[in-house]
C-alpha cells in the first residue's frame, strides 16, 4: 500500500481560548484529488496554516514521508514540497513571471541567468497547459493567470502536496475548466492535490476523495463516488437540512418598481433587460464570470452602464454615482466584503448609519446619538444580531454577524430597491435561514429585492422570478416555482 | 496610508492610552511643580502655552488629517509663507488689517493646492505635501530673501504679546476656542463621523455614499487656513518675520499628534489625545528647559518619545496576539 | 512604438531628454553656462547627492522611506572631522571605512525599528532625525570643524582628478559615486539577493507566502542606506570642509527628490538607479544653475525645487496610469484570443 506523502496525526491548534482544531487526523496520498469541506469556522484555514508552516500545531505531528517533521516556517513547509494557492493570488506584480516563479528558490545561483530563467518558465508553464509570455510583467495578467504563475511557481518547487483554497471562486468558466485541467495534470503527475472549496458540483466534477471537517474536527474521509450532496451536506451541518429549502408564496405587487431596458457596458454586459415588482424576488443566477456584479454596479452607479435605460416607478432615471443610486433608493450589499463591507474600527451603531447620516444630523451636524442607537438596536433585534454592545467595534463580530450588519446598514436607508450580491456567502446554515427570512419579510413590506446569488438551492427556494445570465448576456429565465437545478444549470452553462 | 490592522476591542485600548496619557500629565505637573513654587502660577502657565501656541493650534487640525489617513507636511512652511507675506504686504505698504484676511486667504489657498493633488489626481499625501513643504517655504524666503521684516503696527504686536482678556493673551484664548470647536466637529458631528470612516476604510466610506473628495480637500484646506492663522500670530508673537519662521515646526506638530494616540494608519485617535499630548509635551519642554537642556536635545527627546508612542501600541498588538485575542472575523 | 520600449528605458530616456532641454535652457539664458569649470563645481555636488540617493532608492523600493540620512551625513561628518582633527595622522583608508561604518550604524538603528519592530519608517526616520541631530549638537557642543583643523588630503580628496580631457575635469569623488551607482544597478538587476528589495516593495504580504525573509531585506535596505549617507558625509566633509551643527539640513528632501525624480515607485517595487542618478543631478543642475541667473534670484532654489519634484510625481503618475490601462487592455483583447484559440 502507498504510504501517504502527507499525513496529519491528531493534529490540535488553539489560539488562547479558542480551539480551532481538535485532534485532527487526515492523510493525502500521492497522485489523488482530495476535497476537503466544511461550513465556515469547521478549521480548514486553519488546517491548511499548519500544512504549510504559518501556524505551528499545539499538539499532534505533521509527518512527511512517514516521518515527523516540524515546519517552522514557510519556508521550511516549501522545502519539504508543500504549497499552497489561494483565492488572491500572491504574485509580485512589479516582478516578472519568471522571477515571480523563481523568487523562492534558495538553490539557485547568485547572479541571475535571465535567459536561462525565462526559457525555464517558459517550460513550466507548457506544462500547464497556458501560454504566458514569462517576461510579461505579474502584475498585468488577469486573476486566473496570476494563478496560473502560482501554480508554476509551486511546480518549479517541486511540490509534492498542493493545497488550493477556494480557487475558482473568482474565475470565468472557461479558467475554471482550465485550473481542473491543471489539477488533473497534476495528479497523474504523482502531486497530492488537496481541493477545498464550497462549492459541491466542483468537488463532484474534480475530486477522488472527500473529506468533512466541522467545528475543528475531522468528520470522515470517502472517496468521492460513494458519497451523495445530501449526505456531505448533512455531515457538514451536523443536522439534516432537507426542510431547509422550503419555497413560501410569493408577495410580489403590480406595480413595476425597477425597470432596466438594454442596459449595457462595453467589456461587461450587454443588452440587459429585466422588470422587477414591488415586493418581488428576482434572482440573478448564473455561473461566476457571468458578469452579474458588474449589473449590480452599474445599477448603483460604481460602474454605470454606457448604454440603456433605467426606469425607477416609471422615471427614466441617470445613476452615475452611489450617492446617485442611494438618493434614488437603491441599495447595493456587496459580495466584497472587505471592500465594500464595513469600516471595522468603527463602532457597529456607527456603520449601520452611515448611508442615511444625514437624517440623524441635526443643526450644525451635531449627530443625534441617541436615536442611532435606538435603530441600531432595533435592527439588532429584527436581524438577531449577536452583539454585546453597539458601540464596539464592527471589527468584534463574527463573519455572518459582520454580514448582518451589513445588510442592517443598507436596510436602514429605506430603500425602494435592495440589490443584495452572494448575501449568504461564507455564513453558517442557521444565519442563512435568517437571512432568507429577512429578505422575504422586506418583499412583504414593498421593497423590490434582486438577488445575485451563485448558490441555486437558495435561488430556488427564494426566487420569485429567476434570470440567468450567461457571458454577459441574459440567457433565460424562469417562474421561481416551476425551475429546477438543471434547467437553470443548462441555461447557465449554455447547453443546448 | 488609510486602512490600517484593527485590533479587537480598539475603542478600549483608546480609553487606556488616555487614561495613560492622563496619569503622564498629571506626574509631569507633579514634577515641575515641586521643581519651582512658580511652576503653578497663572502667569508661568501661561507663559508654558504661549511659547509653543502656534504649534498646538496647528496640532488641532493635523488631528484630523491623520485620523482622515493622510499626512501634511506642508503646515510649517505654510506657518513660514503666511508670516512672510504679512511682513512682505506690510512692508509693500497695505494696511494690516487688510493683511490678515489676505494671508488667511494665502493659507487657503495653499491647502487647496495641495487638494488638488491629492484630491483630484489621486497622488499620495506624502510625496505631495513633502514637494510642497519645500516650494511654500521656498515662496517664503522669494518674499522676503534673506532679510528680516520687523515693522509692524502697534496694534498688532499688542495682539501678539499683550493679554486681551484678563491675563489671556488673544493666541490663547484662540486656542481654547479652537479646541472645543475642533472636539465638537470631529467628535460629534457627521462630518467628524466620515473623517473617521475614511480614515478607518476610504472604499466602505465611497462606497457608502461619502464624498470623500469633498471632505479631504475640506480638510486640506483647512490646514491650510489654521496654519497660516499660526504663522500670523507667530508674527505678533516674536514682531518679525525671517525666511526661516516655523522651520522643522512639522515634526514636533506631529509628535504631538501621533503621541496622542491618532493612528498614523488613520481611523483612531481624539482631540482629547492630543490636547493631553500637547499638556505633556509642553510641560516636558518646560521641565528640560529649567535643567538647561537645548532645544535641539529637546527635540531629540521628541523623537524617542514619538518612536515610544508608536511602539507601545505594536507591542501591545503582538502582546494580544500571542495570548489569544480571538482573530478578528471578517 | 512607445509600447515595444520597456517602460524603464522610457523613463530613463525622457529624463535624458529633460535633462538636455535644462542644460540647453540655461546655456541660453546664462552667459559662458556651459564651460569645463561649471562642470567640474558642480559634478562633485551631485556625486554627493547622488550617493546618497542611491541609499535611499534601496529604503524607498522596499516601500519604505529614509528622512534621517540628512543627519546621518552632518552627524558623519562632523564625527569624522573631529576625529582627523584630532589625530590627523590617521591613514585614510580607516577614515572612510569609519565614515561607512558609523553610517550603516545609524542605518541599522533605523532598520531595528522599521524592520525587527514593524513600526512605520516614516514615524522613525521622522525621529531618528531628530534624535540623530540632537546627539550631533550635544556632542558638538556648538563648536565646528573648520578647514583648516583638518589634514591636508581631505580637502585635497575633492579637488582630486582621475582624469582630466580638455578643461573637464573628471574628479575622483565622481568616479566613486559613478562605481557606486553601477555596483547599485548591477547589484538590483542581476542578483537574486537585489530583486528582492523590488519583491518586498511590490506585495510585502506575498513576501511572506513566498518565504522570503522581508524584515531581513528591509533591513539591510536602511543599513545601505545609512552607510552610503556616512560616505557622503565625509565626502561632504571633503568638499565643504566648514561643518557646523545645522550641516547636512536638506538632504533627506533633495534624496527623495532624486529618488521620484528619477522614476522610482514611492510605493515601492519598479524603479532604476541610473534614473536616480540622473535624478539626482536634474535636481542638483537646477539648483546651481539657478544661483547663476541674474534675472532669477537665488532665494528661488527651493520653490523650484518643490514644484519641480511635483511635478515628476504628477508626470510619472500619470503616464504609468495611461500605460498600465493601455497595456490591460491590450493583454485582455489577447488573452481572450489566446483562450479561444486554445479551447
Amino acid at each position: 500500500m502507498t504510504e501517504p506523502v502527507l499525513e496529519m496525526r491528531g493534529v490540535s491548534k488553539s489560539f488562547g481560548a479558542t480551539e480551532a482544531l481538535r485532534d485532527v487526523s487526515l492523510r493525502l496520498f500521492p497522485g489523488e484529488i482530495h476535497a476537503l469541506v466544511g461550513e465556515n469556522g469547521a478549521g480548514k484555514s486553519t488546517l491548511i496554516k499548519a500544512m504549510t508552516g504559518i501556524h505551528q500545531p499545539s499538539a499532534g505531528a505533521i509527518l512527511i514521508d512517514g516521518c515527523e517533521v516540524q515546519f517552522r516556517d514557510t519556508g521550511a513547509a516549501q522545502r519539504a514540497g508543500v504549497a499552497a494557492i489561494y483565492q488572491e493570488p500572491m504574485v509580485f506584480p512589479d516582478l516578472s513571471v519568471a522571477e515571480n516563479i523563481f523568487i523562492s528558490h534558495r538553490d539557485r545561483p547568485r547572479l541571475i541567468d535571465w535567459k536561462a530563467m525565462n526559457d525555464e518558465a517558459e517550460a513550466i508553464i507548457a506544462r500547464l497547459g497556458v501560454a504566458i509570455d514569462p517576461r510579461r510583467q505579474a502584475g498585468e495578467l488577469t486573476l486566473a493567470e496570476q494563478q496560473s504563475v502560482e501554480i508554476a511557481r509551486a511546480i518549479s518547487l517541486k511540490v509534492r502536496v498542493l493545497i488550493m483554497d477556494e480557487p475558482s471562486a473568482s474565475l470565468s468558466d472557461h479558467e475554471v475548466q482550465r485550473l481542473f485541467g491543471i489539477a488533473r495534470a497534476l495528479r497523474d503527475e504523482g502531486v497530492a492535490v488537496l481541493y477545498i472549496s464550497h462549492r459541491l458540483e466542483e468537488i463532484f466534477a474534480l475530486s477522488d476523495r472527500v473529506s468533512v471537517m466541522r467545528d475543528g474536527r475531522h468528520i470522515s474521509t470517502r472517496p468521492t463516488a460513494e458519497t451523495t450532496q445530501a449526505g456531505l451536506i448533512a455531515e457538514m451541518v451536523g443536522r439534516d437540512m432537507a426542510g431547509r429549502f422550503a419555497r413560501m408564496p410569493g408577495q410580489a405587487r403590480d406595480e413595476v418598481t425597477l425597470r432596466v431596458t438594454g442596459l449595457s457596458r462595453e467589456g461587461a454586459f450587454r443588452d440587459v433587460s429585466f422588470a422587477v415588482r414591488a415586493g418581488e424576488i428576482v434572482c440573478l443566477s448564473g455561473l461566476v464570470g457571468a458578469r452579474r456584479t458588474d449589473v449590480a454596479l452599474a445599477l448603483f452607479g460604481i460602474a454605470p452602464a454606457d448604454a440603456g435605460r433605467i426606469e425607477l416607478a416609471g422615471q427614466a432615471v441617470a445613476i452615475a454615482s452611489p450617492k446617485d443610486a442611494m438618493r434614488l433608493g437603491i441599495a447595493y450589499v456587496s459580495e466584497d466584503r472587505r471592500r465594500m463591507g464595513l469600516a471595522l474600527g468603527e463602532s457597529i451603531a456607527a456603520n449601520i448609519t452611515l448611508p442615511a447620516l444625514d437624517r440623524y444630523t441635526r443643526a450644525f451636524g451635531w449627530i443625534d446619538r441617541l436615536r442611532e442607537l435606538a435603530d441600531a438596536a432595533d435592527f439588532r433585534r429584527k436581524l438577531n444580531i449577536k452583539a454585546a454592545s453597539l458601540t464596539a467595534p464592527a471589527g468584534t463580530l463574527s463573519g455572518g454577524n459582520q454580514q448582518k450588519v451589513m445588510l442592517a446598514k443598507w436596510l436602514n436607508m429605506g430603500p425602494k430597491v435592495l440589490i443584495v450580491d452572494e448575501p449568504t456567502r461564507g455564513i453558517d446554515i442557521g444565519a442563512k435561514a435568517e437571512v432568507h427570512a429577512l429578505l422575504r419579510a422586506l418583499a412583504g413590506q414593498g421593497v423590490a429585492i434582486l438577488v445575485i446569488s451563485s448558490d441555486l438551492p437558495e435561488v430556488l427556494s427564494l426566487a420569485d422570478r429567476v434570470l440567468v445570465m450567461r457571458e454577459g448576456r441574459l440567457a433565460g429565465e424562469f417562474p421561481g416555482e416551476t425551475a429546477t437545478d438543471e434547467a437553470v444549470m443548462r441555461v447557465a452553462v449554455g447547453a443546448v | 496610508m488609510s486602512g490600517g490592522r484593527i485590533p479587537a476591542s480598539l475603542r478600549a485600548q483608546l480609553a487606556s492610552w488616555e487614561g495613560f496619557l492622563l496619569l503622564v500629565v498629571v506626574l509631569l505637573v507633579l514634577l515641575n511643580a515641586l521643581a519651582s513654587p512658580f511652576f503653578l502660577t497663572v502667569q508661568n502657565q501661561i507663559n508654558l502655552f504661549q511659547l509653543s501656541v502656534e504649534k498646538i493650534i496647528v496640532a488641532l487640525v493635523m488631528t484630523f488629517v491623520i485620523i482622515n489617513g493622510e499626512i501634511d507636511l506642508s503646515v510649517a512652511s505654510v506657518m513660514g509663507l503666511a508670516a512672510c507675506a504679512f511682513g512682505w504686504l506690510v512692508q509693500e505698504g497695505m494696511p494690516a488689517g487688510w493683511a490678515i484676511p489676505l494671508v488667511l486667504g494665502i493659507g487657503a489657498l495653499c491647502g487647496a493646492f495641495n487638494a488638488v493633488f491629492i484630491v483630484a489626481l489621486g497622488l499620495p499625501s506624502l510625496v505631495v505635501t513633502l514637494a510642497t513643504l519645500i516650494a511654500f517655504r521656498g515662496m517664503a524666503r522669494i518674499l522676503v530673501e534673506d532679510r528680516g521684516i520687523g515693522d509692524f503696527p502697534a496694534w498688532f504686536d499688542r495682539l501678539g504679546q499683550q493679554p486681551l482678556a484678563g491675563p489671556f493673551p488673544l493666541a490663547l484664548i484662540l486656542f481654547a476656542v479652537l479646541t472645543v470647536i475642533a472636539f465638537v466637529i470631529l467628535q460629534r458631528t457627521a462630518f467628524g463621523r466620515r473623517v473617521y470612516f475614511i480614515g478607518s476604510s476610504r472604499e466602505v466610506a465611497a462606497f457608502s455614499g461619502v464624498d470623500v473628495g469633498r471632505v479631504k480637500a475640506a480638510i486640506f484646506v483647512a490646514s491650510g487656513l489654521v496654519s497660516a492663522l499660526a504663522g500670523l500670530l507667530y508674527a505678533a508673537r516674536v514682531g518679525a518675520v525671517r525666511g526661516d519662521v516655523a522651520l522643522g515646526f512639522e515634526l514636533d506638530i506631529i509628535t504631538i499628534v501621533l503621541l496622542g494616540g491618532v493612528s498614523i494608519f488613520g481611523g483612531v485617535g481624539t482631540i482629547t489625545g492630543t490636547l493631553l499630548s500637547i499638556l505633556i509635551v509642553l510641560n516636558l519642554r518646560n521641565g528640560m528647559a529649567l535643567a538647561n537642556i537645548t532645544g535641539h536635545i529637546q527635540t531629540g527627546v521628541l523623537g524617542v518619545l514619538l518612536i515610544l508612542s508608536v511602539m507601545v501600541p505594536a507591542i501591545r498588538d503582538r502582546a494580544r496576539r500571542l495570548f489569544g485575542a480571538r482573530e478578528v472575523a471578517r | 512604438m512607445f509600447d515595444r520600449i520597456p517602460a524603464q528605458t522610457l523613463r530613463i530616456l525622457i529624463l535624458l531628454a529633460v535633462f538636455a532641454a535644462v542644460v540647453l535652457f540655461f546655456s541660453a539664458v546664462i552667459e559662458g553656462y556651459l564651460n569645463a569649470r561649471l562642470f567640474n563645481r558642480i559634478s562633485t555636488s551631485v556625486a554627493i547627492v547622488a550617493m546618497i540617493a542611491v541609499g535611499q532608492a534601496f529604503v524607498v523600493l522596499t516601500r519604505n522611506i529614509d528622512l534621517s540620512v540628512g543627519s546621518v551625513v552632518g552627524c558623519v561628518a562632523y564625527f569624522v572631522g573631529g576625529l582627523l582633527a584630532a589625530w590627523p595622522g590617521m591613514p585614510p583608508v580607516l577614515v572612510v571605512a569609519l565614515a561607512v561604518l558609523i553610517g550603516a550604524g545609524f542605518g541599522a538603528v533605523n532598520g531595528l525599528f522599521v524592520a525587527r519592530f514593524g513600526l512605520p519608517s516614516i514615524i522613525v526616520t521622522l525621529a531618528t532625525l531628530a534624535i540623530f541631530r540632537s546627539v550631533l549638537v550635544e556632542s558638538s557642543d556648538g563648536s565646528s570643524i573648520t578647514t583648516d583643523r583638518l589634514p591636508a588630503w581631505v580637502p585635497g580628496f575633492a579637488q582630486a582628478n582621475a582624469a582630466e580631457i580638455g578643461g573637464l575635469q573628471l574628479r575622483w569623488m565622481v568616479v566613486v559615486a559613478l562605481a557606486v551607482v553601477i555596483l547599485a544597478h548591477v547589484f538590483l538587476t542581476r542578483f537574486r539577493a537585489g530583486r528582492q528589495f523590488f519583491a518586498i516593495g511590490s506585495n510585502p504580504d506575498a513576501a511572506k507566502f513566498a518565504g522570503i525573509d522581508g524584515a531581513r531585506t528591509v533591513f539591510w535596505a536602511f543599513v545601505l542606506s545609512g552607510a552610503l549617507a556616512g560616505l557622503a558625509g565625509f565626502m561632504f566633509l571633503s568638499r565643504f570642509g566648514n561643518i557646523t551643527v545645522v550641516a547636512g539640513l536638506g538632504f533627506e528632501l533633495k534624496s527623495v527628490g532624486a529618488v521620484v525624480v528619477g522614476g522610482v515607485n514611492i510605493f515601492g517595487g519598479s524603479g532604476n538607479v541610473i534614473g536616480v542618478l540622473i535624478g539626482a543631478a536634474l535636481i542638483d543642475l537646477i539648483d546651481t544653475s539657478l544661483v547663476r541667473w541674474e534675472l532669477v534670484s537665488e532665494f528661488w532654489r527651493e520653490a523650484v525645487l518643490g514644484l519641480l519634484i511635483l511635478a515628476a510625481v504628477v508626470a510619472d503618475t500619470l503616464l504609468s496610469r495611461r500605460l498600465m490601462a493601455r497595456r490591460r487592455r491590450m493583454a485582455a483583447r489577447q488573452g481572450t484570443v489566446g483562450a479561444e484559440k486554445r479551447a
